[in-house]
């Protein structure tokens, strides 16, 4: 059963509210606790990117819609927001070449979508009117009872 | 769970205890007790981190942050990083660029 949709203004201080929830949907969808922390941490950045650049650099404000939905034999989280247009996945990623720099020659940015990027096994951005919807799936690991 | 940073100096150490979970929220707190550890001149920041049960991006750049502040003369400690922290350590190549130890001094 699919869980009832989180609204949350957006805030730095919803994203521990956000967690939870992607963490109880999670759970409820049969996720193994990596697979659970690496979902919450994808949402997290993401959240995180909206309210920082969706909303707050532009002087707006608002709220981050959040919802599940069964997917692809896991769990999909759909992200909505009305802040500015802003595509995640068409950021360059930061490369081998960058991460293998000693810290003082490490750029700032990139990493958060880097990391939600690299933790989800798909992530889908759709512009709708004026909402943005990231949808980023996680699929359920089969145990080796299952293979 | 919290976030909470604990700073302690010990000579030339600067030892920071990190428990909770450190999102972007949380970020400055912890920045501010790296800077009032950068005011000591430390030879060490030593991170004690095996309480701390969530970190996003937002804990690195205070990592990023740290080392560029503090300079070249500055080593940084990770100690008790496990779990899914340590895989983001991993994962953003920062296991390169800090010392990972289970204990200190080892």
């Amino acid at each position: 059963m699919n869980m009832q949709a989180l609204a949350v203004p957006a805030q730095l201080d919803q994203l521990a509210a956000i967690r939870r929830y992607v963490q109880t949907a999670g759970q409820d969808a049969g996720l193994d606790d990596e697979a659970v922390y690496n979902l919450a941490l994808a949402v997290d950045e993401l959240a995180t990117n909206i309210i920082l650049h969706g909303y707050q650099e532009h002087g707006l404000t608002g709220e981050i819609c959040v919802r599940t939905v069964s997917a692809d034999g896991g769990l999909a989280v759909i992200l909505e927001d009305n802040g500015v247009a802003f595509d995640s996945g068409a950021r360059a990623l930061p490369g081998a070449e960058e991460l293998s720099k000693p810290l003082e020659e490490r750029r700032i940015g990139g990493l958060g979508i880097y990391l939600a990027m690299s933790s989800v096994d798909d992530f889908q951005y759709q512009r709708v009117g004026e909402i943005n919807r990231n949808t980023l799936t996680m699929r359920r690991r089969r145990t080796n009872d299952e293979t | 769970m919290a976030f909470n940073a604990t700073l302690e100096m010990n000579g030339s150490d600067a030892k920071i205890t990190l428990s909770g979970e450190l999102d972007a929220a949380v970020a400055e707190q912890f920045k501010a007790t790296v800077e009032e550890a950068a005011t000591h001149n430390p030879t060490n920041l030593v991170l004690f981190v095996n309480n701390l049960g969530f970190m996003a991006s937002a804990g690195l750049r205070v990592l990023v942050f740290a080392k560029q502040k503090m300079g070249q003369r500055v080593s940084i400690y990770v100690i008790g990083a496990h779990g899914p922290v340590l895989n983001t350590l991993q994962v953003s190549g920062f296991h390169q660029a800090v010392y990972l130890q289970d204990s200190y001094p080892v």
